[in-house]
């Protein structure tokens, strides 16, 4: 269901006022169940009779509820009750195409701001003596075939929305997947990473002010694939029931922007952050 | 220490049983309005017809996507906050009549300072200001409702536990609140034991996420809802103002979230982010609140002047002078305001060269807000100036802009800040803009459209006396503290019994005895505001005239007022039937159509 009446006023008979949904305040209570279940993790520390477990359960039953908050409500939003009843019957042309991709590149621009303050704690204490302590080694064939392979699936992606646009449909579905086998490899790899600094060469999150740099950014970036990972699982399954057209692609242009924009952060950081602390 | 927390408990629980009789007469309460109507005259049948349309009580405040009633959500959301932050500040007040504190322990004061400020900027400030935007610019632009309806529902049910996550530190056992004032710098922040803070930071965060999905949504629905007739060139002023804001939103509360996820991960992970020495250490926390910090300041009065803007002209009988250059001196503040952050540390013994540049673009922020100040003078001048209450506030807020942006043109500069810096004369500063510019905006706005919200009509004598008390008060509680930093009186402090050799102490006594005479009637006049809202809401006589502030005779009736009207008469003519108000665009706005989805 469109969020804007206009919208599908102009596809529907049925009356669309959408004045009321109950995902809104499902998916918030599952965000606020969320922070607290951390507080309480938190409060744990110096409170004995609050057990980390409690927290943790509390979290993660939040994340499920927040989880299905938006789940209903993008069946609900954007597509038009899928889910909840397997047909679908949205417009062949999306009126709401250009609201969706400026939403999704201010979104963007707030991500830019998100990842900014971990950058700028960086330049910081780069600026300061350096190298502060002993660096891992960071520039590994690993970082340089995760890289070609991140950059390898924003091309992949790129040609899958072209051959949609053409109407080869096989051949989106196929480069999609390729794209979201990227990005699987991608994390896999990140995973890896961790890994081996963590076990092999005993580099953790407490080592220090390097390793408050790296692992914040890698981290806060590795969410960030992940998200995009899910978001091109979620794209991959419409795409074999055939959500797609050449007029239909607003959900593919809107999880590109955001895939793009994960790419381009991953060789910025790469830049300042595997090759910068170690030149 | 006990007795102040007693007095708190005992306010919280006042104020928590006023909420709760409040919530459970919120199906008669909404059913006051014209459209809801019970009984009399034309009325008949729309009660029933209301009922059937949206669930009844607390269920259909929770499930509605109306942005009319998320507006009036943020709005209740907002005054609570605001008592709440009041009471707070009104403790403050209490405890510094005596130089050795009057009521509370150090540390008990510590956190009402601390959790009034976060209180008024985060839980209030920018709620109220939604509660504006989400009800009004809808109207305003012709659009049918926000962009996405449900992100501004989510994002008003993130607030109320933020805001619980940000008090626990009061209510729960073995905690209090966080100490850290509302700047949270480091490293007290970081080795503060108390959860509290940990609690409060988590709340922040939250309100961060809120406050960034709202921005997002307000710019998409100013970029691309707009009705076919609104253009930019005569987009109206309150809008202009709300979408520079949510762009300033768009990069300042992200940034201010990593930060605090930072901080929390330095408190409990054992991080180094601003660890001092070997990390980023205090000054990087500081560059980052303020890089944040500053924009906020704008974030909370750009939209406060676009009400003025909006409300002032309606009641001088001319339209606004030089609306470009108010619209023009809006985005300048927009684009200077992330160049000044800097003139917050101008005593930390950061580079003089980065100093003088951050004091010329700070000052060089006075001139667009000197634009606007002009402006709205001369949109007065030989105007047919009519002194409603909305326009009395409108008036006092120019009034204590200028007191305040003046106090602020002398702190922006490097040589006075030296002496100023970190005395009362910044608080003064400050809440001249935030109680005497922003709360008189707010102020202005819910007279201006309280017969929108409620087809109703405040009571004008108290509305009056509502003016009058916190026009006196503000400028008696703020002139007040300009004086006591010039007598060199350091902000925060608990107490102030200090040598008389320093300062002369019977002055500063005085001072903050008048200080906080002025509190006093800042606080009666709340009430008085409080109690007129409330009991008008039930109480007064339905309002017959669709544009009561006569708007027509001067060619200034906007939009929202015509669709006012059109709700009106469709309620007047057919007893509230849905989908007959049409719009200039043939769209059907009526709030309470049929409402037949599948969920």
């Amino acid at each position: 269901m469109a969020d804007s009446v206009e919208a599908s006023d102009a596809v529907h008979d049925r009356d669309e006022h959408h004045e009321r949904s109950r995902w809104p305040v499902i998916g918030a209570a599952g965000a606020a169940a969320l922070y607290v279940g951390v507080a309480l993790v938190f409060v744990s520390e110096s409170v004995p009779m609050v057990p980390t477990a409690l927290g943790l359960a509390v979290a993660v039953a939040g994340t499920v509820g927040l989880v299905v908050g938006l789940l209903g409500w993008t069946d609900e939003a954007f597509l038009d009750g899928y889910l909840a009843r397997g047909v679908t019957d949205y417009p062949t042309d999306d009126a709401n195409r250009i609201k969706y991709r400026a939403t999704m590149v201010v979104f963007l621009a707030t991500d830019l701001a998100t990842f900014a303050a971990g950058f700028v704690y960086y330049f910081f204490v780069r600026a300061g003596t350096w190298p502060p302590a002993e660096l891992p080694h960071l520039l590994t064939s690993l970082v340089a075939v995760n890289t070609l392979v991140l950059l390898a699936s924003s091309v992949t992606l790129h040609y899958a929305h072209h051959a949609l646009h053409e109407g080869e449909r096989r051949r989106f579905e196929t480069l999609l997947g390729v794209t979201l086998l990227a990005g699987v490899l991608f994390v896999a790899g990140q995973a890896y990473e961790y890994f081996t600094f963590v076990v092999e060469e005993g580099f953790t999150l407490t080592d220090g002010v390097f390793a408050s740099a790296f692992y914040g950014l890698t981290g806060l970036h590795g969410l960030h694939v992940s998200l995009g990972v899910v978001l091109l699982g979620l794209l991959a399954v419409r795409a074999r029931r055939g959500h797609f057209g050449p007029e239909r692609d607003t959900a593919v242009v809107t999880v590109s922007l955001y895939w793009h924009f994960v790419d381009a952060v991953w060789v910025f950081l790469v830049v300042v952050l595997y090759v910068g602390a170690s030149v | 220490m006990a007795s102040g927390q007693l007095v708190l408990t005992v306010l919280m629980g006042v104020f928590l049983v006023g909420v709760a009789a409040f919530l459970s007469r919120v199906e008669d309460w909404r059913s006051y309005t014209p459209l809801a109507s019970g009984g009399g005259g034309g009325y008949g049948e729309a009660g029933a017809h209301v009922h059937r349309e949206k669930p009844a009580g607390i269920t259909r405040w929770l499930t509605t996507v109306d942005h009319k009633d998320i507006g009036i959500l943020y709005g209740t959301y907002g005054v609570i906050a605001f008592a709440v932050g009041g009471l707070m500040a009104f403790l403050i007040r209490l405890q510094l009549v005596a130089p050795t504190g009057a009521v509370v322990g150090n540390e008990f004061y510590n956190a009402i300072l601390t959790s009034h400020g976060i209180t008024m900027l985060f839980l209030f400030g920018t709620p109220i200001i939604a509660a504006f935007s989400n009800y009004f610019i809808p109207l305003l632009i012709g659009a049918d409702d926000m962009a996405f309806p449900r992100i501004n529902a989510i994002a008003f049910w993130l607030l109320p536990p933020g805001a619980l996550l940000i008090w626990a530190g009061f209510f729960l056992p073995g905690m209090s609140g966080a100490q850290t004032a509302w700047t949270m710098y480091t490293p007290l922040s970081v080795e503060q034991t108390n959860v509290g803070v940990d609690l409060m930071l988590l709340g922040l965060h939250l309100t961060g996420v809120s406050a960034t999905m709202g921005a997002i949504n307000f710019i998409a629905t100013i970029f691309t809802e707009r009705d076919d007739d609104v253009t930019w060139a005569n987009l109206d002023i309150f809008s202009w103002t709300i979408l520079t804001q949510s762009a300033l939103i768009l990069f300042a509360f992200p940034l201010l979230g990593s930060a605090i996820v930072m901080l929390l991960l330095d408190r409990n992970l054992a991080t180094t982010f601003y660890a001092v020495g070997e990390g980023g250490g205090p000054m990087l926390w500081q560059h980052l609140f303020w890089f944040f910090g500053h924009p906020e300041v704008y974030i909370l009065v750009l939209p406060p002047m676009g009400l003025v803007s909006y409300i002032l002209p309606r009641f001088s009988g001319r339209k606004l002078f030089g609306f470009k250059f108010v619209v023009y001196s809006t985005l300048a503040i927009g684009v200077l305001s992330f160049g000044v952050w800097a003139h917050h540390m101008f005593t930390t013994g950061i580079d003089p060269r980065l100093r003088a540049s951050f004091m010329a673009v700070s000052l060089a922020i006075a001139i667009p807000s000197a634009v606007k100040t002009f402006n709205w003078i001369t949109t007065m001048w030989n105007g047919k100036v009519r002194l409603t209450t909305p326009m009395l506030f409108c008036i006092g807020f120019i009034s204590n802009f200028i007191l305040g942006g003046v106090t602020g043109v002398f702190l922006a500069s490097v040589p006075v800040d030296q002496v100023l810096h970190d005395t009362y004369y910044v608080v003064g500063h400050f809440h001249y803009i935030v109680m005497g510019a922003i709360g008189f905006a707010i102020f202005a706005g819910v007279y201006f459209w309280f017969p929108i919200f409620t087809g109703r009509m405040y009571q004008r004598t108290l509305g009056k006396w509502h003016f009058w008390l916190s026009m006196i008060g503000t400028n008696v509680t703020f002139f007040a503290m300009l004086f006591l930093g010039y007598l060199g009186m350091p902000r925060r402090y608990a107490t102030y019994d200090f040598n008389s050799a320093i300062a002369p102490l019977d002055m500063v006594t005085l001072m903050h005895q008048a200080a906080s005479a002025g509190a006093i009637l800042l606080l009666i006049g709340q009430l008085i505001f409080v109690w007129n809202i409330l009991q008008s809401w039930l109480e007064a006589p339905k309002l017959e005239d669709a544009d009561p502030w006569d708007l027509k005779e001067t060619d200034q009736h906007g939009r929202e007022f015509q669709w006012h009207e059109r709700r009106t008469a469709t309620a007047l003519a057919d007893g509230g039937e849905e989908e007959e108000a049409v719009t200039d665009g043939g769209e059907v706005v009526d709030d309470d159509a049929d409402d037949t989805s599948d969920d």
